[in-house]
């Protein structure tokens, strides 16, 4: 069998606003179907990584390869370029931080929402394909309640239901654990797990969780004031003498990484 | 050049390309027919009562201060005459476009406003779905229909209201009244009515739409982006009509 190719390539991936680098010569390649965990304190870049990845915005330079597709090179401005780069978004899903579901829509609608924008299905399968989903992270039956009446555990529960609901092979997930209690974002973590060996979707997660990182992490990667200062398979993140990579796994205040 | 100036010019590019993107949206599909409707209904409900109650009072004023002062000259009967003139040019459609602008423009830019801040337009965006088409185009094509339709009804209510006020009130003769009420306004005025409302309907739907996606900083850029529309829109609306009106008195028509 040819080898797979990776999921994800970034290349010395810059972005900047204005003086402030944001990110600086970040390359990695994440192989398809693996967990990837991207650690860093807060304002560090990790969530301008992940909108760089789905081409909400674009790096000032260095090139990102989706499954060998260079998004970097699309620009939503002209037309046969903007095609092109909702097809490749079609391979993605994405958790947003505070689920941004559609405040004026009911639960059951947010989950249809791309099911009825892309794929030609009745009516009856798409709502068997959200009970479905609904089912799978633990909401069933909340078809008919409004984002506003949930709490935000279940928000993003139905957030990832969406997000996973077209059958993406990439999901992103911004922060999935911040603002849960303990059990929630374990159950969260458990569901990232669960829909991996099911479906086995390649996962991109921000956190700053090290307990999430070490549960459910194929990959580790550690960035700090824009660099990557760390990346690879988790095992050897462990082992690594890094002291950044140390320091974050210790809580410690005592290290590289500064608080501002 | 100042950072103020840099600020003008820059959002002054994002507003030709965000033009342009809406043109793009306007003549391409897939087309949004349901959210459309939902945001005409939506707008009609909001703007109806405000805009009547708007409206109503100003026939109601032309009719008393100018019943007195018509029979002066003797001249009562012609009182029809200057309230449909009046109310067909120049009330109805900039009392409409304004209490538009007011209603439907800010609950536009804070609705595209908060879906921005809360993430929802990036959300539609990764999932391939372009949140002008979606979310911009609906507004505008809401505003651009539902403008007229309100001018109809405000006519209607403001001729009714000067009616009232005019006959039973202050006694001038309902055969007179009626026999007088056109004798002024053509055709042609009603369709420059039209077209200016759906004009000013445009260009609420496009600020709106424009301020809502550019908001930032949380709630309270969602305030201001309702703010600003409101603010320019009735602004703009109320100068164009003005070059409108003196355009049309030049030319005679």
């Amino acid at each position: 069998m040819a080898e797979q190719q990776p999921a994800i390539t970034l290349e010395r991936v810059c972005k900047s606003f204005g003086p402030n680098h944001v990110l600086r010569d970040v390359s990695l390649t994440l192989p398809a179907g693996k967990i990837l965990v991207m650690l860093g304190p807060s304002g560090t870049g990790k969530s301008v990584l992940l909108r760089c990845l789905v081409g909400l915005m674009k790096p000032d330079s260095g090139r990102i390869f989706i499954e060998g597709q260079d998004i970097t090179a699309l620009d939503e401005r002209r037309s046969a370029d903007r095609e092109q780069l909702f097809a490749l978004r079609r391979k993605f899903g994405m958790l947003f931080q505070d689920g941004a579901l559609f405040d004026d829509m009911c639960v059951g609608d947010n989950v249809a929402f791309p099911l009825r924008q892309h794929e030609k299905m009745s009516e009856r399968e798409i709502a068997d394909r959200v009970a479905q989903y609904l089912e799978a992270v633990g909401l069933k039956g909340v078809q008919r309640k409004m984002p506003a009446e949930l709490s935000g555990g279940m928000r993003k529960r139905v957030a990832f239901a969406r997000a996973i609901a077209l059958r993406p092979k990439i999901v992103l997930c911004d922060e999935p654990s911040s603002g849960l209690d303990p059990v929630m974002s374990a159950t969260l973590d458990e569901l990232i797990l669960e829909l991996h060996r099911k479906f086995a979707i390649t996962f991109v997660v921000i956190s700053h969780d090290t307990a999430e990182a070490r549960n459910i992490a194929d990959y580790i990667g550690l960035l700090y004031k824009g660099e990557l200062q760390e990346y690879g398979p988790k095992e050897q993140v462990l082992r690594s003498s890094r002291r950044h990579i140390n320091q974050f796994f210790d809580r410690s205040t005592d290290g590289p990484i500064k608080v501002l | 050049m100042t950072n103020r100036s840099v600020r003008w010019f820059e959002a002054c590019a994002a507003f030709v390309e965000f033009l342009c993107a809406v043109c793009r949206c306007l003549v391409t599909g897939p087309r949004y027919l349901v959210e459309t409707l939902r945001v005409m209904d939506l707008l009609i409900r909001r703007c109806l009562i405000p805009v009547g109650l708007a409206v109503a009072p100003v026939g109601a004023v032309i009719s008393l201060q100018g019943a007195g002062l018509f029979r002066m000259f003797g001249a009562e009967s012609l009182l029809s005459s200057l309230l449909a003139t009046a109310i067909f040019r120049e009330y109805s459609p900039a009392l409409a476009s304004v209490m538009v602008a007011a209603q439907a423009g800010s609950s536009i830019a804070a609705r595209i406003g908060t879906m921005k801040v809360r993430g929802q337009i990036d959300a539609l965006a990764v999932m391939s779905v372009d949140p002008i088409r979606y979310v911009v185009v609906p507004g505008l094509i809401a505003c651009i229909i539902v403008t007229p339709l309100l001018s109809v009804l405000t006519t209607l209510l403001g001729l009714v209201s000067g009616w009232f006020f005019a006959v039973p009130v202050m006694g001038v003769d309902h055969g007179s009244f009626l026999a007088n009420l056109y004798a002024q306004v053509s055709l042609v005025d009603l369709w420059v009515g039209m077209g200016k409302c759906m004009a000013f309907g445009t260009a609420v739907g496009l600020i709106a739409g424009f301020l809502g996606l550019r908001t930032s900083g949380g709630a309270t850029g969602v305030g201001k982006a309702a703010n600003d529309t409101v603010t320019l829109t009735i602004v703009l609306i109320l100068v164009a009509d003005y070059f409108v009106s003196m355009l049309l008195l030049r030319l005679g028509v």
